[in-house]
């Protein structure tokens, strides 16, 4: 189902934070995560146990999520991290955080590991 | 008591109180959650106190002799080497970062240019009013956050600029006015009142609602019925009233207003509108206030400005400034580097990642104090101070206001100040050079 | 409106209020006295609880408590107050988070008339972390 998807900053899920006095486990419980409008939850039959899949034409993402009342229909939000930042897009030479046109999905695959977002990092040509 | 400037955002709060013995600090008074925190990376558990290189594929502990000569080394075999950060170091460790870009003909570049710095770029032509904090506490009767969240990201703001009484009046909040324009409702709408005005403009339509205020300002009763961008016609009628009206207003701008879109430019239209009502205003005024995370990203415009005459990023060949068209994100797109030193900043996570995995694949100087992201990728790891706890410095805070920042408490191990350690650097490559 | 405060914080009892006691009226009593129940009359004390972890140190109860304002001027402008903490400062900000020092000086204790009804540390606090309860 096509939503936007919209990185924003909340004070409990700081990367900063969690790099600084946290372990890849707080990581990944803090900031791998979304919120959705809960219609938005039971249009996507998605059930506390499943995951979502956020993806856009170049990569995609699985995390956990929550229900937030204040998120409006066909958003979803994601604190900044470097998880949302496998979303974020390039337009114009300028980068683009913000109303990221995004294909969502319930799924039962597991969220996507810190370590695991490294790896492809260190793997150079 | 003596009280200190807090290092932990770009308000740069100068009223906190610090117990301490000159070795630990005990206490902490005055400074929100966000300081706290910043005065808690003195001991974090993640920080990072010496020199690390990356030997196997892991990162272990070096003296600082070799891991000096190990960036050395990089930094010689590289042609365009790219410079990047520095918005979590003081006036003093950017303009020394600037005089090691001009040695080492390197392209350097502030976290502002992906941020703020975009206000400043429009403002060369369109002209642009700030205002400082001070006057809104004393003088300000009208604030709107626009696509900004500060309850989340700077929590005293809101107290200083809404709360506060000020010196030349007897009450506060109740004779400000709130304006919040968010597609999303955030925790900042729970300062409102009953006279405050909450709109909720569907997203990416804020530019409808830009030219709508400038088509009603022209010629009145423009306005359709059925409103627009998701926000009624009365609302919309009581904005522009606020705007026309109010005798110290001002707009505090956050990441929902600099995003980029392909057929307009919003920064543009935005300050255009403020012009126009400008003129218009008869008894007033609105400014800007622009948001910023880490505490001197306002920064390094003003020394880049006084330096050489140019804000935002620079290149350097030949070791002089040259022209150049591209700016951080365009260079790292199209490769147009060979290696990069990262100052204070987490670019493996913050930029996307079409970027980051470019930065990643050619060597990486990191020059930080605790884990991040960035330092799992970077070949050398160099760690400094805590900037405005162990060492101190000139910062811009984000009304454009300087203040000097000052040392508490000493550093661990003999860490050298992101000031001293670029210069130190400056002074290897340089003499390096005429040898 | 001071009866019914004083009703509520079990400082008296529904039978003090001669009208109420009136025949016309009894239908109003007897509501009264089923609300209260069992807790009329018993004694309460005023207690501000801030939640810890929903509270940001942001400041704003600091600044907006009219005893602050009145015995601590830096809250005036937003700056912080004095430590030690002056006599009657009611909160503060310590270790990143909002504490309530001492309660005794609390307008809803020591005012009178309409300054009782003081609530502006609950209202204001963005993320309604502070919160007024009678126990």
């Amino acid at each position: 189902m096509e939503f936007i998807l919209n990185s924003i900053r909340r004070i409990d899920n700081d990367q900063v934070k969690e790099h600084a006095f946290g372990t890849e486990e707080s990581l990944e419980e803090k900031l791998a995560i979304c919120f959705i409008n809960p219609k938005d939850f039971e249009k996507l039959n998605l059930v506390s146990s499943l995951h979502l899949k956020i993806s856009n034409k170049e990569r995609q993402v699985i995390v956990k999520v929550k229900k937030d009342d204040d998120v409006p229909n066909g958003m979803v939000l994601m604190p900044v991290s470097i998880w949302s930042n496998r979303l974020s897009v390039i337009q114009n030479n300028e980068i683009l955080y913000k109303n990221i046109v995004v294909d969502v999905e319930a799924t039962r695959e597991p969220i996507m590991k810190f370590k695991e977002i490294i790896q492809e990092f260190l793997v150079k040509n | 008591m003596k009280r200190f400037t807090c290092s932990g955002c770009s308000l740069l709060c100068d009223d906190i109180i610090v117990q301490s013995d000159g070795i630990f600090i005990s206490e902490v008074v005055g400074a929100c959650l966000k300081g706290k925190e910043r005065f808690d990376q003195v001991s974090a558990k993640n920080r990072i106190t010496s020199p690390l290189i990356r030997k196997d594929g892991e990162l272990i502990e070096v003296s600082w002799d070799e891991a000096m000569n190990s960036v050395v080394e990089i930094i010689k075999k590289a042609n365009k080497p790219l410079l990047y950060g520095f918005s979590n170091v003081t006036c003093e460790a950017q303009e020394a970062g600037i005089k090691l870009a001009r040695e080492i003909n390197g392209f350097i570049d502030s976290n502002a240019s992906i941020c703020q710095g975009k206000f400043l770029n429009k403002a060369k032509s369109l002209g642009i009013n700030f205002t400082t904090i001070t006057e809104v506490i004393n003088k300000g009767d009208l604030i709107i956050l626009w696509g900004a969240n500060p309850a989340e990201t700077i929590p005293r703001l809101l107290n200083k600029l809404l709360f506060s009484r000020g010196k030349f009046r007897m009450t506060g909040r109740e004779i400000k006015t709130l304006v919040i324009i968010d597609p999303v409702k955030t925790a900042s709408f729970g300062v409102m009142g009953v006279r405050d005005l909450a709109l909720m403009v569907e997203p990416n339509k804020d530019i409808e609602l830009i030219r709508m205020l400038k088509e009603e300002c022209c010629s009145a009763d423009s306005i359709p019925s059925e409103g627009v961008a998701g926000i009624d016609q009365s609302d919309l009628k009581r904005l522009l009233l606020h705007l026309t009206g109010a005798e110290n207003g001002v707009i505090i701008v956050g990441q929902g207003v600099i995003q980029p879109h392909s057929d307009y430019d919003l920064v543009e239209e935005l300050l255009d509108l403020l012009q126009l009502i400008n003129e218009r205003q008869e008894k007033g005024r609105i400014s800007l206030i622009l948001l910023g995370g880490h505490f001197n990203m306002a920064g390094f415009d003003h020394v880049a400005l006084s330096a050489y005459g140019v804000s935002g990023h620079l290149e350097f060949g030949g070791n002089q400034l040259i022209k150049t068209k591209d700016g951080i994100v365009s260079k790292i797109e199209k490769n147009d580097f060979d290696c990069s030193i990262i100052v204070g900043t987490d670019p493996i996570s913050h930029l996307p990642h079409v970027l980051s995995s470019k930065i990643a694949r050619k060597p990486l100087i990191l020059i930080d104090n605790h884990k991040t992201a960035t330092s799992q990728i970077a070949e050398v790891v160099l760690p400094t101070t805590i900037t405005g706890i162990e060492s101190g410095g000139l910062a811009y805070r984000l009304d454009q206001v300087p203040i000097e920042l000052n040392k508490i408490i000493d550093p661990p191990n003999n860490l050298p100040s992101d000031e001293e350690l670029l210069n130190q650097l400056y002074g290897l490559l340089n003499q390096g050079r005429s040898e | 409106m001071a009866f019914s405060l004083d009703l509520l914080q079990g400082k008296v009892k529904v039978d003090d209020c001669p009208p109420l006691l009136e025949p016309k009226y009894k239908k109003q009593y007897d509501t009264l006295k089923e609300i209260l129940g069992s807790e009329e009359g018993q004694q309460k004390e005023l207690k501000i609880n801030i939640d810890e972890d929903l509270c940001d140190g942001c400041g704003i109860c600091v600044t907006v408590c009219p005893v602050n304002a009145r015995y601590c001027p830096s809250s005036l402008s937003g700056k912080a107050p004095e430590y030690p903490p002056e006599e009657h400062q009611l909160f503060q900000v310590v270790g990143g988070k909002c504490e309530l020092l001492k309660i005794e000086h609390c307008r809803r204790l020591e005012a009178g008339g309409r300054e009782r009804e003081c609530r502006v540390c609950e209202t204001y606090c963005p993320r309604e972390a502070v919160k007024i309860e009678y126990v």
